[in-house]
């Protein structure tokens, strides 16, 4: 498998093509790891040389942002709203994509349909009846309202892919539970979820990168200052500061830093989550 | 899973009594669709509460004249009133011209996807490398790249140093483009990248021995086999590259551009953002998000048709 072809190629060739391969990766690493150094320069010592090494690294940045643009109450909101966003998704999700795989739901076969073409629809249709709605119902610029629409929003790729995750677990270690006397809960949360972690660990991955990265919904549905989250609170300092490179690029690290991790420790869900996701 | 979709016509409570017992269903097996359709029912309840309703919603208030509070229905003003607007055929043309990034991605793409093909050392590491852009959101990206190419950033400093004169990429519509399509294709090669690469990973390996035993180089091995091979995953690529620049700009030209100079750089989704929520024209705002929602629907169509079309070969 691993020498599928290379074994054809005489290893003079394989030089160039590898040369190649390092110069595209520097121009996805270049600008994140010159970002990162530019956090950590005082703002003449940038503008002295933007492009050169640093003289000196300060942390002063990092203070100066956190404590007057508020970005520390922006991590918190952030935290909280994907943090009961997966919950419950992961909650509705599993459920639903566990019984569609393993229990003879009515009409099973439109109710997967309507979630597949449902994915299909692009958040600016929905932006502005959602925001009618809300606003009706006193949700806008409150943090519920815009974690109930994450969930829902995220619901039709979750179930879809909980429910193919769900289905390839093995019928007869469940019916052997219900034999034992295992309910629905005992069975969906005892003996299939655990059989099927990396299946949400995938997920979760996943929908945590889509939410944390969201902009439009979360700034359109939380117009004050309080309750803004982190992308949309990055933005904005984007917007007024562009002159303060060094104060936009502690933005720019906080913000990138979680689905930057996240890839780097759990690249095998990552990359394994995407051959499902392409349908989206 | 296809059974019950056809038994659920008998399934109304009759079922409990009287004979006749093919048609009606065992009690533990109907305990077990109801213990179903209750896991199903929370998400059913979200998807349409705010999938399926708003949709609905966003057709009813495009017919209306509309600030959010006072509703007067006008039928299809909003359509007509905004398909004669000078504005929406310029922000048209500019989607348009943002269709460049479209092959460029395709060729970066297919170039990388070749290349890591041959398994050369360390291609995983590479192919996480080049997954990077995918995991961060649209307004990070551009906010670098507005970092970037400001006036005072690092892309103008190798400009003096190399003798040439600073440039205001922002200050008019070709360099604005120029750079957010830099960003994009940046940001979108990687993921097209492993798709193509999966692609490539389908094609049986024992052709490729075969060639190379009738003495086929490298080149000509990837011109007459490998290429032909993936036509329908860079068809699709292509046109999920389409889709994307129809619906994903939002958060670029937020951050890079604001949509100027003047309207230069608005595309069809940030065209929305500014009706509905600089404007107050929620009605026109929602006439074009479903215009918007149409055009991809028509394009989703279409690129299901041909790839039917294709799998027939």
């Amino acid at each position: 498998m691993s020498t599928t072809t290379s074994s054809t190629l005489p290893r003079r060739a394989r030089v160039p093509i590898f040369i190649v391969l390092c110069l595209v990766g520097l121009s996805i690493a270049y600008p994140i790891i010159y970002l990162a150094f530019t956090a950590f320069r005082t703002r003449a010592d940038y503008l002295a040389n933007p492009f050169g090494i640093p003289s000196e690294l300060t942390l002063s940045n990092f203070v100066t942002v956190w404590n007057n643009y508020g970005l520390g109450r922006a991590i918190l909101n952030s935290v909280i709203v994907v943090g009961f966003g997966l919950v419950i998704q992961l909650l509705v999700a599993g459920l639903a994509g566990f019984a569609l795989a393993k229990y003879p739901v009515p009409g099973a076969k439109y109710i997967s349909a309507t979630l597949v073409s449902v994915m299909l629809i692009p958040a600016q249709v929905l932006i502005i009846p959602i925001y009618l709605l809300l606003s009706r119902i006193g949700l806008v610029g409150s943090l519920p309202g815009l974690i109930l629409v994450y969930v829902a929003t995220g619901l039709p790729f979750a179930i879809f892919f909980l429910t193919v995750t769900y289905r390839a677990l093995d019928t007869s270690v469940l019916e052997a539970a219900r034999v034992d006397g295992a309910g629905f809960w005992r069975t969906f949360l005892n003996v299939a979820s655990p059989m099927a972690i990396p299946g949400l660990a995938t997920l979760l991955v996943l929908q945590f990168i889509a939410m944390w990265n969201e902009l439009l919904f979360a700034y359109i549905l939380l117009p004050n200052d309080q309750l803004r989250l982190l992308t949309p609170a990055l933005a904005q300092i984007g917007g007024r500061f562009t002159n303060d490179q060094p104060f936009v690029a502690v933005g720019l690290i906080l913000t990138a830093l979680p689905p930057l991790v996240l890839l780097s420790f759990a690249a095998k869900y990552v990359m394994s989550g995407l051959g499902a996701s392409l349908g989206r | 899973m296809t059974a019950p979709a056809v038994a659920s016509l008998a399934a109304p409570a009759s079922a409990g009594a009287a004979g006749g017992r093919p048609p009606k269903l065992a009690p533990w097996r109907r305990r077990e669709r109801m213990i179903g359709l209750a896991a199903v029912a929370p998400a059913i309840v979200l998807v349409i509460g705010f999938m399926i309703y708003p949709v609905c919603y966003a057709v009813w208030i495009s017919f209306n004249k509309t600030n959010g509070l006072n509703f007067d229905f006008i039928g299809l003003g909003n359509y007509t009133k905004l398909l004669a607007d000078p504005l929406l055929h310029k922000v048209f043309l500019t989607n348009i011209i943002f269709l460049i990034s479209v092959p460029l991605v395709i060729v970066a793409a297919l170039v990388c996807s070749v290349l890591l093909y041959e398994r050369i050392r360390g291609w995983k590491l590479f192919r996480v490398l080049f997954f990077v852009p995918n995991v961060l959101s649209t307004a990070v990206i551009g906010l670098m790249f507005k970092s970037l190419f400001s006036y005072r950033g690092p892309v103008n400093a190798a400009i003096v140093a190399a003798g040439g004169t600073p440039i205001d990429f922002f200050s008019s519509a070709g360099t604005s483009i120029a750079v957010i399509i830099v960003a994009l294709v940046w940001s979108g090669f990687g993921y097209q990248t492993l798709i193509l690469l999966s692609g490539l990973s389908s094609i049986n390996p024992e052709i490729f021995e075969a060639a190379t035993v009738d003495g086929a180089g490298w080149w000509k091995r990837l011109w007459y086999i490998t290429l032909p091979n993936i036509r329908g995953v860079v068809a699709l690529v292509s046109i999920l590259n389409v889709l994307y620049t129809f619906t994903a700009l939002f958060g670029f030209i937020f951050v890079m551009t604001a949509g100027g100079p003047g309207y230069d750089t608005t595309t069809l989704d940030y065209l929305i953002y500014t009706l509905a929520f600089s404007s107050s024209r929620l009605g026109e705002g929602s006439a074009l998000a479903v215009m918007v929602f149409l055009l991809i629907g028509g394009l989703t169509l279409i690129q299901l048709r041909f790839f039917r079309a294709t799998e027939d070969d």
